[in-house]
């Protein structure tokens, strides 16, 4: 029992080289200087710098703008920790022991909602799973009520699910409990961005000057947006790409390359992210059958030969095969899809426990 | 006493006899001998301007009384320093004949503090397929047609409804929208909704239908007023037609000349911010605040939305649109366009009474003698934080609650009759 609820973390070595978590600036960090009129970026170190800070301050996840590399990075480190739990035989800790988890689904998910379910389960929490067919909301309940409602039980933390975008923001104005936003609307998607970029570090051993494609249905895409904020706060360089009716409008503002020519986008691409299309995106008049689709967008096997060689493909799931992804290759030697799947419980068990005010060092020793 | 209808800014006693205005002069000394009986508002220092019209409110009553009546609707107005308002027609059942309107009426009769002039459907149930009686309405009081929020979508309803206006001299009201570009937009279309995961209303759905009306009114010859103008690509069309001759007017609100679609991610999505035409870009803003300051504009008219707060207390997505405006409008213009922005005075009252009365064919708007003895008294330099719960509207559902702004009504008179007063601005 004690050995197994016990965190390991020696020999986690990442690519920051013997990481462990200190006051000291990052080696390259330039001096305190003089007052600059503007905070100057950072030069892009070589590699992810030591991670500066051990707890994250937030109250709540509601999406990936607005967080610093640090505080990234402290999450991705947090959750390399973890990832080890889920290879012992015994794949649990007591550190979220006594709290209590709502998993508010409002929308349907295989995925992200069994992974919060797996993370907070190997944290030792207590959890209660939501969904709308089997509450009130069929009732006619509103969404505040039904909140104000699970807030009355006492729990820790919400996690939420939900068809409109600031739904979790909503949440946060009205309930006291941690917020953690499993998807609202076309807006934000964060674990699922950490995740993915958790992936990407384990892969590549860094974010910072790899070229990202995004393909896909960018329009009604929180995984495209939580992405771009994350990817370009890590410095990689982002292309995104679809066809023009599902591009939203300035969107290289948020600093991506914009094209709707999927050759372009893979050119020498190091990650290939593959979005899904929803069909019924195709009655909304964006493109005119799955089938051209497949022919202007989907990604074969050949399109995936312009990428460099050590390519990989991701997908968030859930997949059309033969619609935005050929078989071959979310099936073949590059792809990466299922490593995601097992990363995000891993990444989710990090934003528990950092927003349950865990710190990276304790965890550390 | 500002005038601008005879082009008066002076220091000036006006006597009210009678509910009319009897007589204006240059104070003397042993100024305030009011007539045995009378009453002296004691306003030096302050505004004394024409009682001002907001063209453009929605009072709700008949059918959704939950959200505001014409009773709270017109207290609401007199404390935000109204003494006229223009009704919208999407009530319950819509005003689109002579029971409505003549219902609206004898209840603002009954129950009304301020004036209200219904205006009436274009269509048969706002439907936008036959003409509705348009000249039993304004035989019984009403003083315009619009469909309200359903834009007049059909050209040749359209058509037939600005020539058959023409018979009552009354304007038809249009809120410019195709709703086939607005789909089911819930903000304006731009880096703001793109960041926020938000379907966007893109400027050129409103742009699109001024166009088309702006044609048609050229060949039809009636008198177009588009409702609630929002970006720069309608103004400068309605700035060319008006060259052309066409005889078209505008207006703005409050809130697309002080909020932007930044607005709605600054609040972490406030249904509060969610209104249709939606906040607008900083560019399309500071075009409107030029159209105020060279005339394009004619009037500001509140677009007062009332929703019961469970309505608002939603999803940005699941709210409805609208929010109330009767209670922050003066304020918000003293403070943001005159103050902040250099609009002149008369300028203020010509876009606030003068035009909005002139547009709607009232015999309101002005301070000339023999007038109705509608006054709005202004302090301009009172500053108040906005306080929603002291409205006297129904509703709450207004993104302003909190706001510190200089310049506020200090009294209302509505013929003659003091229907509104902040401070004790009265003596004797």
């Amino acid at each position: 029992m004690i050995e197994g609820t016990r965190l390991q973390t020696a020999g986690r070595k990442a690519a920051a080289g013997g990481s462990r978590p200190a006051r000291r600036p990052a080696p390259d960090r330039r001096p305190a200087a003089a007052p600059a009129p503007e905070p100057v970026e950072a030069e892009a170190p070589a590699s992810e710098p030591a991670p500066r800070l051990l707890a994250l301050k937030h109250k709540h996840l509601l999406g990936m703008e607005g967080l610093t590399a640090d505080e990234i990075a402290l999450i991705l480190d947090t959750a390399r920790s973890f990832a080890e739990v889920s290879t012992r035989s015994i794949k649990k800790v007591p550190t979220l022991r006594g709290r209590t988890i709502v998993n508010f689904f409002m929308e349907p998910s295989t995925r992200t909602r069994s992974s919060f379910e797996i993370a907070e389960k190997r944290l030792s929490a207590d959890t209660l799973n939501f969904s709308p067919s089997q509450s009130s909301v069929v009732k006619g309940e509103s969404l505040l009520d039904t909140a104000r409602n699970l807030e009355a039980m006492a729990p820790d933390m919400i996690v939420i699910r939900h068809k409109a975008s600031g739904a979790p923001h909503f949440l946060a104005r009205h309930c006291r409990s941690n917020i953690i936003n499993a998807g609202d609307g076309w807006h934000e998607h964060p674990t699922q961005a950490l995740l993915d970029a958790f992936t990407i570090r384990e892969k590549k051993g860094r974010l910072q000057g790899l070229r990202v494609a995004i393909v896909g249905d960018l329009m009604h895409s929180r995984v495209l947006r939580s992405n771009i904020f994350l990817l370009k706060t890590m410095g990689a360089d982002v292309v995104v790409c679809g066809p023009p009716t599902l591009i939203p409008v300035e969107l290289s503002r948020l600093g991506v390359g914009v094209t709707f020519r999927v050759d372009e986008a893979v050119e020498g691409a190091d990650v290939v992210m593959m979005l899904r299309i929803q069909t019924e995106r195709q009655k909304g008049g964006a493109f005119p059958s799955t089938r051209e689709y497949y022919n202007l967008f989907g990604l074969t096997a050949e399109r995936a030969r312009r990428a460099r060689p050590d390519v990989i493909i991701m997908h968030p799931g859930p997949m059309n095969r033969g619609v935005e992804i050929d078989s071959a290759v979310a099936d073949g030697p590059y792809s990466v899809i299922l490593e995601q799947v097992t990363n995000g419980v891993a990444v989710r068990m990090a934003v528990l426990y950092l927003l349950a005010g865990g710190t990276l060092g304790e965890l550390a020793d | 006493m500002i005038d601008p209808a005879t082009k008066t800014d002076a220091v000036m006693d006006l006597l009210i006899v009678d509910g009319r205005v009897a007589e204006r002069r240059a104070p003397e000394k042993g100024r305030g001998a009011a007539p045995a009986g009378g009453r002296v508002l004691e306003a030096t220092g302050h505004w004394v301007c024409p009682g001002l019209v907001d063209m453009h409110v929605h009072l709700r009553e008949p059918g959704q009384e939950h959200k505001e009546s014409i009773e709270s609707g017109t207290r609401a107005a007199a404390a935000g320093g109204f003494t006229s308002v223009a009704c919208m027609p999407n009530t319950d059942p819509w005003n689109d004949g002579l029971s409505v309107t003549e219902y609206i009426v004898a209840e603002a009769r009954r129950r009304g503090v301020v004036n209200v002039f219904p205006i009436g459907c274009v269509s048969k149930g706002g439907l936008g397929a036959e003409l509705a009686e348009i000249g039993d309405m304004v035989r019984s009081g009403a003083v315009a047609v619009s469909d309200d929020g359903r834009p007049v979508g059909n050209s040749y309803l359209l058509r037939m409804a600005l020539e058959y206006a023409k018979i009552f001299g009354i304007p038809l009201i249009d809120h410019c929208e195709d709703r086939n570009l607005s789909a089911s937009g819930v903000m304006h279309e731009g880096f703001v909704s793109t960041v926020l995961g938000l379907k966007g209303i893109p400027a050129a759905s409103e742009e699109v239908a001024v166009a088309t009306d702006l044609a048609v009114a050229a060949m039809s010859g009636g008198r177009l007023h588009v409702a609630h103008l929002s970006t720069r690509g309608s103004l400068e069309k309605i700035r060319r037609a008006r060259a052309d001759g066409v005889a078209v007017t505008c207006e703005a609100t409050p809130h697309h000349l002080v909020l932007t679609d930044q607005s709605v991610a600054d609040s972490h999505y406030d249904p509060n911010m969610k209104m249709n035409p939606p906040l607008r870009s900083e560019e399309d803003r500071q075009a409107l605040l030029q159209g105020l300051r060279d005339g394009t504009i004619d009037a500001i008219a509140s677009d007062h939305a009332p929703h019961h707060a469970d309505e608002k207390l939603v999803e940005f997505d699941e709210a409805p649109f609208g929010i109330i405006g009767l209670e922050t409008t003066v304020p918000l213009v003293l403070d943001r366009c005159v103050r902040k922005e250099g609009l002149a005075p008369a300028r203020f009252v010509e876009l606030l009474a003068q035009n909005p009365a002139r547009i709607l064919g009232i015999n309101k708007g002005t301070l000339a003698v023999g007038a109705d003895a509608d006054v709005t008294i202004i302090d301009p330099d009172l500053g108040r934080t906005v306080d929603v719960s002291q409205f006297k509207s129904k509703a709450r559902n207004s993104p302003f609650h909190g706001w510190r702004l200089r310049g506020w009504p200090v009294a209302t008179v509505v013929a003659g009759r003091v229907v509104h007063e902040l401070l004790p601005v009265a003596t004797r």
